[in-house]
């Protein structure tokens, strides 16, 4: 039995020799995977690969059939660990968003901290409003999800996820469903959330923002990690050919 | 045939028929909060994943709305005394609206909860919020605004299906027309009357599913 404490004791997120099936399909292949605190990890991959259910497994959104998944020194399936407990350490940022329509801006950041976290209303109030300011959406703080543009959305999303003050922020895809002239507000609500030092895997094809704040940039094809290294040797000099493959496809235009 | 028509008798049957929808109006009241609640246990018990709950909450759906209500409400007037429970008319009364209506009303709340996105439970999730945390500040909300209007569509055939109720000898509206109808051999007045009653209750509940749709209207908005 592994012990419940992470053995080398640095990783953040570690996987080891993770497994997982959907039905007969083998999603995930024998991923081995340890991101250092404060490291900022890029996935990207064809569609498919198996990047998003990768990330989603950290929170447990998704569960694995064998390896082991560490998580801020908790092993996911472990009876020892609280699952409910970890994710308020995780925050996580949906490519469709996924903000409570039934709540303004303001309400949808402060929901968990005063449920989940117990912070008293006024408290959680007055960080939401700061949280909201640094993403550039003081003025919407009253505004209804439905009022609001898919950039503007998606940065109230992260403010959602930095208001539970996480360790570690997921993203999945998070400007692949906005419209090309608003995902550069919400890549650079991303890029100040990096440099202050977030612990960050980022599913996304956005290479400039990869370039700017990522030190490693995994490659995923068909379930397996098949290649990894600094943006630079990976855009640069692709070991693989199928990351020369899916690199020539995104950077084609 | 309007010269044989008796408004008099109208006129002068009026508090009978004053009675009878007072007594149709908190009759359906109870009874639909009896719907409610045993609308709330079973959609519960027919969202769980395991089937100990689910299969029992499905039969008795099935049943409900496989059998005429009429069939329910004799099954429980004449067939409870007989397992020794004696229960007056009204309360049988309101118990058969209850358990008949709450099988719809279980599937009207169990698919307002299913219409919320995926994303929604997701979300409650990530941020570490428990089942009970979900359903009530996520969950419940946003299906409940889905629900107002089926349900009061679901009302409006309760208060419709409490006539049958004067077969068992309750003093509710329909049972006043069949008293002016027998006692007088006036069914054209007393049936008339009561339809017009029940088209204002009709159009009261209306009025106010068009009021709670209006209310709910922008914070129900989608994304």
């Amino acid at each position: 039995m592994t012990s419940n404490r992470s053995k080398n004791g640095t990783g953040m997120i570690e996987f080891r020799g993770v497994n997982k099936w959907f039905g007969t399909l083998n999603v995930l292949k024998d991923i081995t995977l340890s991101v250092e605190p404060r490291e900022v990890v890029v996935v990207c991959g064809p569609s498919g690969s198996g990047k998003s259910t990768l990330i989603r497994c950290i929170n447990g959104l998704e569960t694995i059939r064998d390896g082991d998944l560490v998580v801020d020194g908790q092993r996911l399936g472990d009876p020892a660990t609280n699952m409910t407990r970890l994710r308020t350490e995780i925050g996580f940022v949906f490519q469709s968003f996924n903000l409570y329509p039934h709540k303004t801006a303001l309400e949808n950041v402060t929901l968990a901290p005063i449920h989940v976290r117990k912070i008293p209303r006024t408290e959680a109030e007055k960080a939401g409003r700061e949280l909201l300011a640094k993403v550039g959406l003081a003025d919407k703080v009253n505004a209804y999800p439905a009022q609001l543009s898919g950039g503007q959305q998606q940065r109230v999303a992260i403010a959602r996820c930095l208001g539970m003050r996480p360790k570690i922020m997921l993203f999945d895809e998070p400007t692949s469903a906005l419209d090309p002239e608003m995902i550069s507000e919400v890549l650079d609500v991303m890029v100040a959330v990096a440099e202050e030092g977030m612990t960050m895997m980022v599913v996304t094809h956005e290479m400039g923002f990869a370039r700017k704040v990522a030190q490693r940039v995994v490659f995923m094809d068909a379930g397996a990690i098949v290649e990894s290294g600094t943006p630079d040797e990976f855009f640069s000099h692709p070991k693989t050919d199928r990351s020369r493959a899916f690199l020539s496809k995104i950077l084609r235009h | 045939m309007l010269e044989n028509f008796s408004f008099r008798t109208i006129v002068e049957y009026l508090p009978l028929f004053g009675q009878g929808l007072v007594t149709t109006v908190w009759l359906s009241v109870l009874s639909f909060a009896g719907a409610l609640a045993v609308g709330i246990v079973l959609a519960a018990m027919n969202l769980q994943r395991g089937r100990l709950f689910r299969i029992p909450a499905k039969a008795y759906i099935d049943a409900v709305r496989a059998t005429p209500l009429l069939a329910q409400l004799y099954f429980l007037y004449f067939g409870l005394p007989r397992l020794g429970i004696i229960l007056p008319e009204l309360v049988v009364g309101i118990l058969a609206l209850s358990l008949n209506s709450g099988a719809y009303v279980a599937e009207i709340i169990r698919a307002g909860i299913l219409s919320i996105p995926r994303g929604q439970v997701e979300a409650g999730v990530a941020s570490g919020m428990t089942y009970v945390q979900r359903m009530r500040l996520v969950i419940l909300p946003q299906a409940f605004k889905v629900t107002i209007p089926p349900l009061l569509g679901q009302a409006i055939v309760l208060v419709k299906d409490s006539a049958l109720l004067s077969l068992i000898a309750v003093a509710e509206l329909t049972r006043a027309g069949q008293l002016l109808a027998s006692d007088r051999f006036m069914p054209a007045e007393g049936f008339i009357t009561i339809a017009a009653f029940y088209l204002l209750l009709y159009y009261g509940l209306k009025g106010l599913a068009a009021l709670s749709e209006r209310r709910l209207g922008l914070a129900g908005a989608r994304t």
